[in-house]
């Protein structure tokens, strides 16, 4: 029994050491790859940095109004979240939560978009604090792929907040917010103005993590 | 060992005496099954009296009826402090201390205590047994390996015991009623081979032995006060004056003679009181019990091997009508923090009319859960306590907001748009999983009005946000006459002016003021 027992403490101090060696490799360590999630827009990729939506990060999109194509600008994505990746190692597809959304999320729309119906979770929360609460729960949780919320009023305290979740959780954040918070500061990775007009739609990204602000055209 | 042979002779001899040769045979046989040896672990609360009345309460003293005048059984420490003995009269230890609360032995309540003791001793042995009203007996001779030796696994139930507010003497030894009667004694006994049972006991006072006191008496007129003296005694004259009952004892301690124990076994459904002596209206307080309640629960669950996926709180009022507060989980699970969780989310919101007196934890029905083997350490290195699966996600969610506001979806093949889809209960079993695919090619916006809105007209054209360009359309539908919804709709696809792509639909039969009125009943989002 007693041999038993271990010097803990200089074991792990040595076997830190050991790992420090640069010629020991680890699968787990490697640097994870800054690579985004593609949007399926390529004119989109192009401008994000990692050509892709942030993964483990908050994205805000503004919009001055619903129906303008704000949720087809993230279907392929989202698609490509909740399916199963027949290439890839088999990975439990992650489920893709709605909280507080203004309307009705229409399944059948969503299936022609590729979307895993049975991995659809919808949360209607009473007021703005449980919403973000539950978005919170469902970031850091890690069952959740992306996680789409509606709030009314959504302080700086509170994107870093579900910026941080988004962190833990591995899971991608995406607020949808009023043109008029353009001006409010926000811990978000990436923020987005999508409006549109008789002409089109425009994609203007106002603030990017390692990327440059710029305009697109009718992406969607 | 040989002064214990030769003493055991005349009970042999009462059977059918073998020979000698056959004797030594027996023996020789014998060795090996030696080695399957039971190792007997006994529990002796002798303050139990007390403890059952509630934890940590100094001021009190349990006094007991004995031919007609009550006598005080056991005092809290307060109370011992200011001199309250036992078999003092009430009366006397109230003089000793004004403040002293008196309560009437509670055998129920004791036995209660003493099987929520053995449920939770379950978890360190699958032989349990309760053994006379104070006593707990475990055979652990298969649980030392698991627990880690016998030092390791007394220090456990130690520490266990003294967590739940328990003076208990514990001792080990290879017959039950050897522990039991060294842990009477208030021996840190262990004594793990049945030779050296005699020597553990030799000394051990008689008044250890729940004999009867009269039985006591005249061994002490002999001057006879330990066990060694019994032994010592003729076996014939001891079983003519005190029975033959006692010398089985002295034998079944030694082990000379078998000494089969009952399993006690627990009701497979957990329920479990919680009794205050006075209102309590602290809810921290109160969801300290529950948590409590809970530990319990799981323990109770965890021996069994099984989980729940219900449970109910039902907390008392003296005046006011119990309340009852339901859990419910996605799936089996037994552990107390998972469900103090759920607790305490839902307790926020719940309205206690007024203080509660007493609370209950009724499990639901149970189900099969075989515990998960842990990760080795040295696998994952990320701690992964903050990760949990979808359905405990679900439950957080449910219990904060509602079950009703937390749901997955389907599609369902029915051509009418508002019944093309349906909630899917995230908390039922998957069968409501079958999904129907539906048509593809059609054109169907991502967002759905929860009611079609009629729009405003414009010389017989629809407006939203000034006037609408039609993109594509009609696409007529016309079904569901088989109930009262039917419908006989022209959809169309349409822009509104400021770039929003809409699913505009009129009737076809229904006519408003000479016009058609039009609707908006989706976003192409």
């Amino acid at each position: 029994m007693v041999g038993a027992r271990m010097p803990r403490d200089s074991d792990t101090s040595s076997l830190e050491k050991l790992l420090e060696n640069p010629r020991v490799w680890r699968a787990r360590s490697q640097p994870a790859p800054a690579e985004g999630l593609s949007s399926g827009y390529t004119q989109l990729d192009r401008l994000l940095p990692g050509s892709g939506w942030p993964r483990q990060a908050l994205t805000e999109i503004l919009i001055e109004q619903y129906g303008i194509g704000e949720l087809q600008l993230l279907m392929p994505a989202l698609a490509s979240l909740c399916t199963e990746d027949p290439g890839a190692e088999p990975v439990e597809p992650g489920w893709i939560a709605w909280v507080a959304p203004p309307f009705q999320p229409y399944p059948p729309a969503l299936q022609k978009f590729g979307i895993n119906l049975a991995r659809m979770l919808i949360v209607r929360p009473r007021n703005d604090s449980e919403a973000l609460w539950s978005a919170e729960q469902a970031l850091s949780s890690g069952t959740c792929a992306a996680v789409l919320l509606w709030p009314h009023r959504l302080d700086d305290q509170a994107s870093r907040r579900l910026q941080l979740a988004a962190e833990k959780g591995g899971s991608w954040a995406i607020a949808f917010r009023p043109l008029a918070a353009r001006h409010e500061p926000s811990a978000a990775a990436l923020r987005l103005e999508l409006s549109a007009d008789h002409r089109g739609t425009r994609l203007a990204i106002l603030k990017s993590r390692g990327g440059s602000p710029a305009v697109l055209h009718n992406v969607v | 060992m040989s002064m214990a042979r030769a003493r055991r002779s005349p009970v042999i001899a009462r059977d059918s005496a073998p020979t000698p040769d056959t004797a030594r045979r027996l023996t020789q046989y014998a060795l090996p099954l030696a080695k399957a040896e039971r190792l007997w672990f006994c529990v002796y609360l002798p303050k139990l009296p007390l403890e059952a009345c509630g934890p940590g309460d100094d001021d009190l003293a349990v006094i007991e009826e004995r031919q007609g005048v009550h006598r005080v059984l056991l005092a809290g420490a307060r109370a011992r402090a200011a001199g309250v003995l036992p078999g003092q009269s009430p009366n006397a230890a109230l003089a000793l201390l004004p403040g002293l609360r008196l309560e009437e032995r509670n055998e129920i309540r004791e036995q209660q205590v003493l099987e929520l003791l053995a449920t939770w001793l379950e978890q360190f042995s699958s032989f349990v047994s309760i053994a006379g009203r104070d006593v707990l007996l475990l055979e652990i001779a298969g649980s030392l390996r698991l627990f880690g030796g016998l030092k390791s696994l007394r220090r456990q139930v130690a520490a266990g015991l003294e967590a739940q507010g328990f003076e208990a003497s514990l001792a080990i030894a290879p017959t039950p009623l050897a522990a039991t009667w060294l842990a009477r004694g208030g021996q840190r006994a262990c004594v793990r081979e049945p030779a050296n049972i005699m020597a553990a006991l030799r000394s051990l006072p008689l008044s250890c032995l729940d004999w009867p006191p009269t039985a006591l008496e005249s061994l002490a007129g002999m001057g006879i006060t330990d066990i060694g003296d019994c032994q010592r005694l003729p076996r014939e004259g001891f079983a003519r004056r005190f029975g033959v009952k006692r010398l089985l004892e002295l034998d079944r301690a030694l082990g000379h003679a078998p000494d089969p124990r009952n399993s006690w076994r627990a009701p497979e459904r957990f329920c479990a009181d919680f009794e205050m002596t006075e209102e309590q209206g602290d809810r921290e307080l109160l969801l300290a019990i529950c948590h409590e309640l809970l530990q319990a629960h799981e323990q109770f669950l965890l021996t069994r091997q099984l989980g729940t996926q219900r449970l109910l709180f039902t907390f008392f009022h003296l005046k006011a009508k119990a309340t009852s507060l339901p859990l419910g989980g996605a799936r089996a699970d037994r552990a107390a923090d998972h469900w103090y969780e759920l607790l305490r989310l839902r307790f926020e919101k719940l309205v206690l009319p007024e203080p509660v007196i007493a609370i209950r934890l009724r499990g639901g029905t149970t189900r099969a859960l075989h515990a998960t083997s842990g990760s080795l350490a040295f696998q994952g290195g990320a701690p992964r306590e903050h990760y949990y699966s979808m359905s405990q996600l679900a439950e957080r969610l449910a219990a904060r907001i509602g079950n009703e506001s937390v749901h997955g979806v389907n599609a369902v093949a029915d051509y009418r748009p508002q019944y093309a889809w349906r909630t899917r209960d995230l908390f039922a079993a998957r069968a409501a999983d079958a999904l129907t695919r539906v048509r593809q090619g059609i054109e169907r916006p991502l967002w759905l009005l929860p009611e079609p809105e009629l729009l405003s007209m414009e010389n017989g054209h629809p407006l939203h946000q000034g006037k609408l360009r039609f993109v594509s359309g009609p696409e007529r539908l016309e079904t569901g006459w088989w109930d009262e919804h039917g419908i006989a709709r022209d959809y169309y696809t349409a822009v509104s002016p400021r770039g929003a792509g809409l699913w505009v639909f009129r009737n076809r039969d229904h006519q408003r003021d000479g016009e058609t009125a039009w609707y908006l009943h989706g976003m192409f989002g």
